[in-house]
């Protein structure tokens, strides 16, 4: 009898014990130390560290975000990753996401990427741009195509219909430009870098046919090339006073501030033209796609979980927790409340009455219309950002005067990807 | 017959020790990694010996560099001891003691603001529709743009007008200090010679400032190597690689196009080569 009352009250102490133990577990945070993100500015970032308290209630750490602009965040992304691995989560887009992949400094996401979060969700030309290798590698955070977004009293102004095509585009251009009155035709993107002048020559390069590889041998160093920059760099005469040097910041600011009349950019720019807060040139502004055979430049940004950082199990399904809650349904809506266009990447808020409500169908039909011509028109290879950058400068030198051969600056650029192709 | 004493090797012993392994651990390395080819997208790497600095020679971009560093160097270098003799010298002839302080006050603010906040500043003032420095160009011309960071034949003295900036109104006091610890013998001298101002100053006082003014100029001609952070803020180089110098190439090399350390290793290792030359020579010539 007292045996059995013994073994009867071990095993209540065992089930008690137990039960106790995997309550304890299920509660058991599932960060320990703060979450650190290395990322380039972004409103939806800005906004998401308002509920810092709600992902620490969540995960049990809070988060810590370090912003550089576009070109610093990429040169010290990757030599963060390659070397001592400070950061948990890396801020990545699509020109390096095929290179931080193989090189293993990112973990194939959907891996940690909790199942309620949805990850199917997102938009999914999105969804293919943060694919590399068949494994999803990042959540984005923006994305999309190009859009044409023009002044439609400038063009009534001037008895022009906007431009449907990049004949109708390169012709008008020159004559919507008044340099006297402040107004000048478009805004292009001269600054040296793959993301930067290079994105925005892309679209030239592919509407005149222009191809990167042919297998393993360069086959950019065509008449495609030459024409696209002949093209581009006609362009740039009418393009406003400061982008010979800059990149996106330059383009959209002088379009928002009433300088340009046309402007062919990334799709967040349409929700800043018609945000009172970033634009001045609110109930002006009409939207199309990219004039044909213009190609939109397919793109994405995400946030991805660092591989040094995060050296086991444990710390990259804290990491997977913090991108699958920063880029939840819920702080999408939040984005969405706060007008944050170019923050909104979800289907299920991008098709969603509220987002019709603010945007209306002009804007929602131009989307629609230009995801049928956007394109992936970078080399997705992981030495693109080298080869892309190579460009960028020879680029840049073109736009700017400092050197005038377009066959000579192609030339140099299929002999360092006759290197880059030898070096694999 | 003396004792020996061991203080001072108790005091430079553990010094200079602190100082070899600081200064020679990077050194060895930066040596080490140039001999090799290294680069931060792959774990590999193999012994290629002279190959990098081989292909500097071949490389226009390098020898651009090496161009716009030594252009970089003789501007800002000169153009801060011509600002800061002058502005030093009328502060002493012009000046009482009173405004000669507020003065020294106003010229030392902009060297103690960092690198970077000074050339945000200076990269908006510049902006050829908003910014403050081009306002007068636009308000003569009537309106024309003038945009000096994006135009070749401008774009290094713009940004070098920023170093001298801070550097020539920092030096201007320092030079106005000197003047005043002159004893003023010589000058009345001169004065009552009949010499003229720029006679004085030409003749008897820069003359005896003449060790310290060389210092200046060799602390200012180290400061100006490291002209990094100035030039990634406002033109990052451009317009094209008109202002891409090799501190700045061989960090683009290394971490923003290509990832290739080694590469921008070697260059880091002739850069300090032929700086320690240069300097060695130019020092000795000055004592001689």
């Amino acid at each position: 009898m007292n045996s059995n009352r013994l073994a009867a009250s071990l095993g209540a102490a065992f089930v008690f014990t137990a039960s106790v133990s995997t309550a304890a577990l299920a509660q058991a945070p599932v960060c320990s130390a703060p979450v650190k993100v290395l990322a380039q500015p972004r409103d939806g970032l800005t906004l998401l560290e308002d509920s810092k308290d709600e992902f620490k209630k969540l995960s049990g750490a809070s988060f810590q975000i370090d912003y550089l602009n576009e070109n610093d965040r990429r040169a010290k992304s990757r030599a963060d990753a390659s070397t001592v691995g400070n950061y948990n989560v890396y801020y990545v887009d699509e020109a390096n996401v095929a290179l931080f992949a193989s090189s293993g400094w990112i973990a194939p996401l959907t891996d940690y990427y909790p199942a309620e979060y949805d990850y199917a969700d997102f938009d999914p030309g999105r969804q293919k741009v943060a694919t590399y290798d068949g494994k999803v590698w990042f959540a984005p955070l923006t994305g999309g195509g190009d859009l044409m977004v023009y002044r439609k009293d400038v063009l009534e102004a001037a008895g022009i219909q906007p431009p449907k095509t990049l004949d109708e585009l390169i012709a008008d251009v020159p004559k919507l430009t008044n340099a006297d009155k402040g107004m000048y035709g478009i805004a292009l993107r001269g600054a040296r870098g793959s993301g930067a002048n290079v994105w925005r020559w892309m679209p030239f390069f592919k509407a005149y046919g222009g191809k990167w590889f042919d297998g393993d041998k360069p086959a950019f160093n065509s008449d495609p090339a030459v024409k696209a920059t002949e093209a581009y760099l006609k362009l740039f005469k009418d393009s406003a006073p400061g982008t010979q040097t800059g990149s996106w910041d330059e383009s959209t600011g002088a379009f928002l501030s009433g300088q340009v009349a046309i402007l062919v950019e990334s799709t967040p720019l349409s929700g800043m033209a018609v945000d009172p807060k970033t634009s001045q040139v609110v109930g002006k502004v009409g939207f199309l796609p990219p004039p044909a055979p213009l190609p939109g430049g397919g793109y994405g940004h995400g946030l991805a979980i660092g591989t040094k950082a995060n050296a086991d199990d444990a710390a990259k399904k804290c990491a997977g927790l913090f991108i699958a809650w920063a880029t939840s349904k819920e702080n999408e809506k939040r984005r969405l409340d706060a007008h944050q266009f170019g923050e909104l990447n979800r289907t299920s808020i991008l098709s969603s009455k509220e987002f019709a409500d603010i945007y209306g169908a002009d804007l929602g039909k131009a989307l629609a219309d230009t995801g049928k011509v956007t394109a992936v028109n970078f080399w997705q290879d992981p030495r693109w950002p080298d080869l892309g950058d190579r460009w960028g400068i020879i680029l840049e030198e073109l736009v700017t005067g400092t050197r005038t051969d377009i066959k000579g600056g192609l030339n140099e650029l299929e002999a360092y990807a006759n290197e880059l192709v030898k070096k694999k | 017959m003396r004792r020996r004493s061991s203080l001072p090797v108790t005091f430079l012993v553990p010094t200079l020790a602190i100082l070899l392994v600081l200064s020679m651990v990077p050194t060895l390395y930066a040596i080490v990694i140039a001999l090799q080819n290294r680069e931060l997208s792959t774990t590999g790497y193999s012994w290629v010996w002279f190959s990098n600095f081989a292909d500097l020679f071949l490389d226009r971009r390098f020898l651009n560099a090496v161009w716009v560093s030594v252009k970089w160097e003789i501007v800002t270098v000169v153009a801060t001891m011509v600002v800061a003799i002058g502005l030093g010298v009328l502060m002493f002839e012009v000046a009482g003691p009173r405004l000669r302080n507020f003065y020294c006050l106003l010229f030392i603010i902009p060297v103690l603001l960092p690198r970077v906040s000074a050339a945000f500043v200076w990269k908006f003032a510049y902006h050829p529709l908003y910014g403050i420095a081009t306002y007068p160009y636009r308000l003569i011309t009537g309106g024309l743009i003038f945009d000096p960071l994006s135009k070749p034949g401008t774009a290094l003295f713009a940004v070098a007008s920023v170093d001298v900036w801070q550097w020539g109104l920092f030096f201007a006091v320092i030079v106005l200090k000197l003047l005043e610890t002159l004893p003023p013998q010589p000058i009345e001298a001169a004065r009552l010679d009949h010499a003229r101002r720029w006679q004085i100053h030409a003749y008897v006082t820069l003359p005896m400032l003449k060790a310290p003014l060389i210092s200046l100029m060799f602390v200012k001609m180290i400061e100006s190597l490291r002209s990094f952070d100035l030039i990634y803020v406002m033109t990052r180089g451009g317009p094209g690689v008109a202002t891409e110098t090799l501190d700045m190439y061989a960090f683009s090399q290394g971490f923003i196009e290509s990832g290739k350390v080694s590469y921008a290793s070697a260059m880091a290792v002739l850069m300090m080569i032929a700086t320690v030359i240069t300097f060695t020579m130019l020092w000795k010539r000055v004592q001689a």
